[in-house]
C-alpha cells in the first residue's frame, strides 16, 4: 500500500478510497490541509485577534514586536477571548440541536408533527418528574407538552440554574456555586460569552476562562443533555444492537442512502421512509434488492444506537464514501458537513440534499425539513434516491464491513449489570477494572485517521480500563474490531473476565457527540452511589483527534465536571503560558481536574493510567504506583 | 551595507511578507485595489513548509556571482552596484527559464506584472525593494514582519548578535533559556505529531 495513503489513515477502507480519489482527481480534506501549510503561527498560538476593526491584531511571541493589541489586550486576554468564543460556538451548536428537538417534542404534544411520536413514555415521565412535572392523571402528550415548555425555560433568562444540574453530585454543585459558574440559562451563557469577549468588556483572562467553563456547563448539563434525553423520548432509549461499520456497509445491489449531520429529527424520518413497503417495492422495480441506509458522523451514530443502522465512516471518510460511486443520495442536516461535499459528489452520480434552513451548502439541493413536513419530505427524497439508482457508474466498495455492537445508553449498561451500577462499582473496587475512560471526539487531518482513538483504546483495555466512546472516536474503534465480544481477548485479564461475565465488548459505544452527556450521567451516578464527587472517581476523558469548536466545549464541560481530560491536538493557547498553566495544572485546585495535551496515544494511556491509579489511592482502593 | 537577513527559526508562517511584497509591486500599492488589478500582483518572496510544518521565508539571496545572471542568455539580468541587488530587465527577458534552472534556491517565478510589457510573461524575482530603498524606506517584507524573522541590518551586526548568542549558550553552568516558551511548546507538539504520523 502506497506510503502516502498509509500515512494519512490507519483505516484500510480510507486508504483504498484515497487511491481511488486520486485516480478520480477528487480533491480531499487531506489535499486542502497540505495547501494550507504552513499554518499561521499567530493563529495556532491564539495570538491573533479579529474581534474589532481597530485591529486585526497579533502579538509577537518573541517579545519584540507588539505585545498588546490596539485596545491594549495582552496575550493572556487575546488567547482567553479566542478560546471563549470557541466554547461559545460549540455550546451554541449543541444547544441549538437540543432546541430543535424540544420544538419537535412540543409539536408532537400538539399533534402537529406527523411521523414523530413518543417512543419511550417511561423516560418521558422520569425526565418530566425531574422538571417537577407530575404524571398522575395526565395524558402522555400533555406531559410531553409541559416538559417541552419547561425545557424551553432552561434556554432563557429567567432561571438561576439549569434543571438537570440536580443530577450532579452535591459536592460538584457546591464547587460550581462557589466559583460562580453554575450555568443559569443555556442561551444566556453563550450570549454572555459573546458579550464578555467584545472589545472592552471582560479583560481578565481568569474570569474569561471561568465564563468559558460556565458556558460549557450550560451545554453539558443543558443543551446537549436535553438533546439526548428528548431524542430518547422521541426515538427510543438505545439498547444493544448488532451493527456494522466502514465503507463496506454500502451494498452493490441496493439503493444506498447516507445520512450525514447530527439531528435525528431528520435521520429518523429517513429511516422510516427507507422501511416503507411501497418505496421498497419501487426499489425492486429499479433493479435494487433493497434500500440500504447508512450513516456518517453523529446522525449515523444516533441511528446506530437506536436501530443498529450501520456506519459507513467518520469525519475524514465523509468525502471518500462518495468515491465508491455507490452512494445514490447523501442527505445532510447540520454540523461537521464539509462544504466540499457538493463538488465531490458532482464527480459521481450522487445527489446531495440539504435539509436544514440553518445549513446550506454549495452544490447541494435544498429540501427543507420541518416537524410538520419531515415525514413526507423524507419519502420524497428517498423516492428520488431510488430513482437515481440506475444512474450509477463504476462501483468500488473495496472492503467487507466490520461487525460491531452499539446501543450502550446508561439505561442499557445498568440493565446489563443487573439493574444497578453496583457490579461495576464492585469490579472497580476489587481492581478487576481499574477505572473507566471516555474516548470522544473527531478526526483531524493533522493526525493519521483513527490512529489516536484505536491505539489509545487498545492500550487502555490492555490496562484493564473499561473504555466507553462516542462520536467519530466510536466509529474508529468499531472499524478496528474493538466493539465485538471477541475483542475482549485484547483486554487485560480483569476486564476480559468482566466482559465475558456481563456479555459486553471491552469498548462500549455510548452514542453521538451530544450523547457525551450519557458519560456525564454515568459518572454522576457512580459518584452518587459512592458518596463522592465526580473528580474523586478513577475515570478520565480523552479526545485524541479533535478538530471542532464543539469538542472544545465538550472538553471544557468534562473538566469543569471533574474529569481529567487528555487532548491529542494542541488547542490555540500556547500564546499564553498563563492560560496553558491554568488549564493543565491550576484547574486542579479550582475544579478538581485538568486538561493534558499528549499527541502520542501510547503516552496518553500511561498518563491516564497514572491518573486512575492516583484516584484509586485517594479513594482508599488497592492501587499501583505508575 | 544593510541587507535583508532571514531568521528562519522565528518564522510563524503568517505569510504577511508575501502579501506586503505583492502589494508593493502593484500599480496601486493598496491592498484592496491591488487584488482587483490586472495582471494580479504576485509576491517575490515565498513561504515554504518545513519538515515539521514550520514556515520558511524564501527570498532571492542576490548572490555574487549570481548563477541566474551567468545563465541569462539575452543578458537581461544585471547587478545594481549601489544597492548590491540583482535585477531582471523585463524588456530583455525572453522567458527561457534558464535563470530558474540555474538558481539553487527556487526563487524565480514566471508571470506578467505591471512593470513588464503588457501581456508578456517574464522572469520575476525579489528586487530588494530597490525603489523603496532609493526613497529611504526598508524592504516591504521586513517592514511587515512582526516577529522579526526578517530584519534589515548590517550583516556584521546581525552576526555579532548571533556570535553572542552562541557564546552565551556555551557559558559555564548555563541552562538553556528559551526565546519564547509558547512557540517552543507549539513546535515541540507539532514535531511530535508529525513524527507519530511518519511511523
Amino acid at each position: 500500500m502506497n506510503d502516502l495513503y498509509a500515512s494519512r489513515t490507519i483505516a484500510r477502507d480510507s486508504q483504498l478510497l484515497l487511491k481511488k480519489a486520486e485516480q478520480d482527481l477528487l480533491e480531499t480534506v487531506w489535499d486542502r490541509y497540505q495547501s494550507q501549510l504552513p499554518n499561521c503561527g499567530y493563529c495556532e498560538m491564539g495570538l491573533s485577534c479579529r474581534i474589532c476593526t481597530m485591529g486585526p491584531c497579533r502579538i509577537d511571541p518573541f517579545g519584540e514586536g507588539p505585545q498588546r493589541g490596539v485596545c491594549g489586550a495582552d496575550a493572556d486576554i487575546i488567547v482567553a477571548r479566542n478560546l471563549g468564543r470557541m466554547i461559545a460556538a460549540g455550546a451554541a451548536s449543541h444547544s441549538d440541536h437540543g432546541r430543535d428537538l424540544v420544538e419537535v417534542l412540543d409539536e408532537v404534544s400538539r399533534g402537529k408533527a406527523a411521523g414523530y411520536q413518543i417512543r419511550d413514555a417511561q423516560k418521558l415521565k422520569r425526565v418530566a418528574s425531574e422538571y417537577g412535572i407530575g404524571a398522575d392523571g395526565k395524558e402522555i402528550l400533555q406531559i410531553a407538552g409541559e416538559l417541552a415548555h419547561a425545557m424551553q425555560e432552561d434556554f432563557g433568562t429567567r432561571k438561576k440554574g439549569l434543571t438537570l444540574l440536580q443530577r450532579a453530585p452535591t459536592k460538584r454543585r457546591e464547587i460550581w456555586n462557589k466559583l460562580n459558574i453554575t450555568p443559569r440559562g443555556i442561551d444566556r451563557e453563550t450570549s454572555e460569552m459573546m458579550h464578555r469577549t467584545h472589545m472592552g468588556v471582560d479583560n481578565n483572562w481568569q474570569t474569561l476562562l471561568l465564563q468559558g467553563l460556565r458556558n460549557a456547563l450550560s451545554d453539558g448539563w443543558g443543551g446537549s443533555m436535553i438533546a439526548t434525553e428528548v431524542s430518547d423520548i422521541l426515538f427510543g432509549t438505545p439498547k444493544p444492537a448488532a451493527t456494522a461499520v466502514n465503507v463496506g456497509v454500502l451494498k452493490k445491489d441496493q439503493v444506498n442512502i447516507i445520512v450525514h449531520g447530527h439531528n435525528p429529527v431528520v435521520s429518523e424520518m429517513i429511516l422510516r421512509a427507507c422501511q416503507s413497503e411501497d418505496l421498497l417495492q419501487l426499489a425492486g422495480q429499479k433493479g435494487a434488492t433493497g434500500i440500504n441506509l447508512a450513516g456518517v458522523c453523529c446522525t449515523g451514530n444516533e441511528l446506530l444506537m437506536r436501530a443498529g443502522v450501520p456506519m459507513a465512516g467518520n469525519h475524514l471518510t465523509t468525502e471518500l464514501v462518495l468515491a465508491t460511486g455507490a452512494v445514490d443520495m447523501m442527505i445532510v442536516d447540520y454540523q461537521c458537513i464539509m462544504p466540499s461535499l457538493g463538488s465531490a459528489a458532482s464527480c459521481y452520480h450522487t445527489r446531495m440534499i440539504s435539509t436544514s434552513d440553518k445549513a446550506r451548502f454549495p452544490g447541494m439541493e435544498h429540501r427543507e425539513f420541518h416537524p410538520d413536513n419531515a415525514a413526507e419530505k423524507a419519502r420524497e427524497v428517498v423516492r428520488e434516491a431510488i430513482e437515481n439508482f440506475p444512474n450509477r457508474g463504476e462501483v468500488y466498495i473495496p472492503v467487507e464491513p466490520v461487525n460491531a455492537v452499539g446501543g450502550f445508553s446508561v439505561e442499557t449498561i445498568v440493565d446489563a449489570l443487573g439493574g444497578t451500577a453496583q457490579p461495576l462499582i464492585e469490579a472497580i473496587k476489587a481492581g478487576k477494572i481499574r477505572g473507566a475512560v471516555g474516548i470522544v471526539g473527531c478526526n483531524n487531518p493533522r493526525i493519521k485517521q483513527d490512529f489516536g482513538h484505536v491505539n489509545l483504546a487498545k492500550r487502555l483495555i490492555e490496562n484493564d480500563i473499561l473504555v466507553v466512546d462516542t462520536g467519530c472516536a466510536a466509529v474508529a474503534t468499531a472499524k478496528a474490531g474493538l466493539k465485538i465480544a471477541e475483542a475482549a481477548q485484547m483486554a487485560g485479564p480483569g476486564l476480559r473476565e468482566i466482559c465475558a461475565a456481563v456479555g459486553i465488548p471491552p469498548v462500549l459505544h455510548m452514542g453521538s457527540c451530544v450523547d457525551n452527556v450519557r458519560i456525564l450521567v454515568l459518572a454522576a451516578a457512580l459518584a452518587n452511589a459512592l458518596g463522592t464527587d465526580i473528580s474523586d472517581l478513577p475515570i478520565a476523558g480523552a479526545a485524541p483527534e479533535w478538530y471542532s469548536e464543539k469538542a472544545v466545549a465538550i472538553g471544557a464541560y468534562f473538566v469543569a465536571s471533574g474529569v481529567y481530560t487528555v487532548l491529542g491536538p494542541m488547542p490555540p493557547i500556547t500564546g499564553s503560558i498563563n492560560v496553558v498553566k491554568l488549564l493543565t495544572a491550576g484547574l486542579k485546585d479550582v475544579v478538581g481536574a485538568t486538561f493534558h495535551v499528549e499527541p502520542d496515544p501510547n503516552k496518553a494511556a500511561v498518563a491516564i493510567r497514572r491518573h486512575i491509579e492516583e484516584r484509586r489511592e485517594h479513594l482508599g482502593l488497592p492501587f499501583v504506583k505508575v | 551595507m544593510k541587507k535583508v537577513i532571514v531568521h528562519s527559526e522565528r518564522c510563524v508562517g503568517c505569510m504577511q511578507c508575501m502579501a506586503a511584497c505583492a502589494i508593493t509591486h502593484s500599480k496601486t500599492r493598496d491592498l484592496f485595489s491591488a487584488v482587483l488589478e490586472t495582471p494580479l500582483p504576485k509576491p517575490r518572496i515565498h513561504v515554504g513548509v518545513g519538515l515539521f510544518n514550520e514556515g520558511f521565508p524564501n527570498r532571492c539571496r542576490h548572490c555574487d556571482p549570481a548563477p541566474c545572471q551567468l545563465a541569462c542568455l539575452p543578458g537581461a539580468i544585471l547587478r545594481d552596484l549601489e544597492f548590491d541587488t540583482v535585477l531582471i530587465d523585463p524588456d530583455k527577458c525572453i522567458n527561457c527559464a534558464s535563470c530558474a534552472m540555474a538558481c539553487p534556491f527556487g526563487v524565480l517565478r514566471y508571470h506578467e506584472h505591471c512593470f513588464a510589457p503588457p501581456g508578456k510573461v517574464v522572469a520575476v524575482k525579489c528586487d530588494n525593494c530597490i525603489e523603496r530603498q532609493m526613497q529611504g524606506l526598508i524592504p516591504a517584507c521586513v517592514e511587515v514582519c512582526k516577529v522579526h524573522a526578517l530584519t534589515f541590518e548590517e550583516p556584521a551586526e546581525a552576526l555579532k548578535r548571533k556570535t553572542d548568542e552562541v557564546a552565551r549558550s556555551v557559558s559555564a553552568g548555563v541552562s538553556q533559556s528559551d526565546l519564547t516558551v509558547g512557540f517552543t511548546l507549539l513546535n515541540t507538539h507539532k514535531r511530535k505529531q508529525i513524527e507519530l504520523g511518519r511511523d
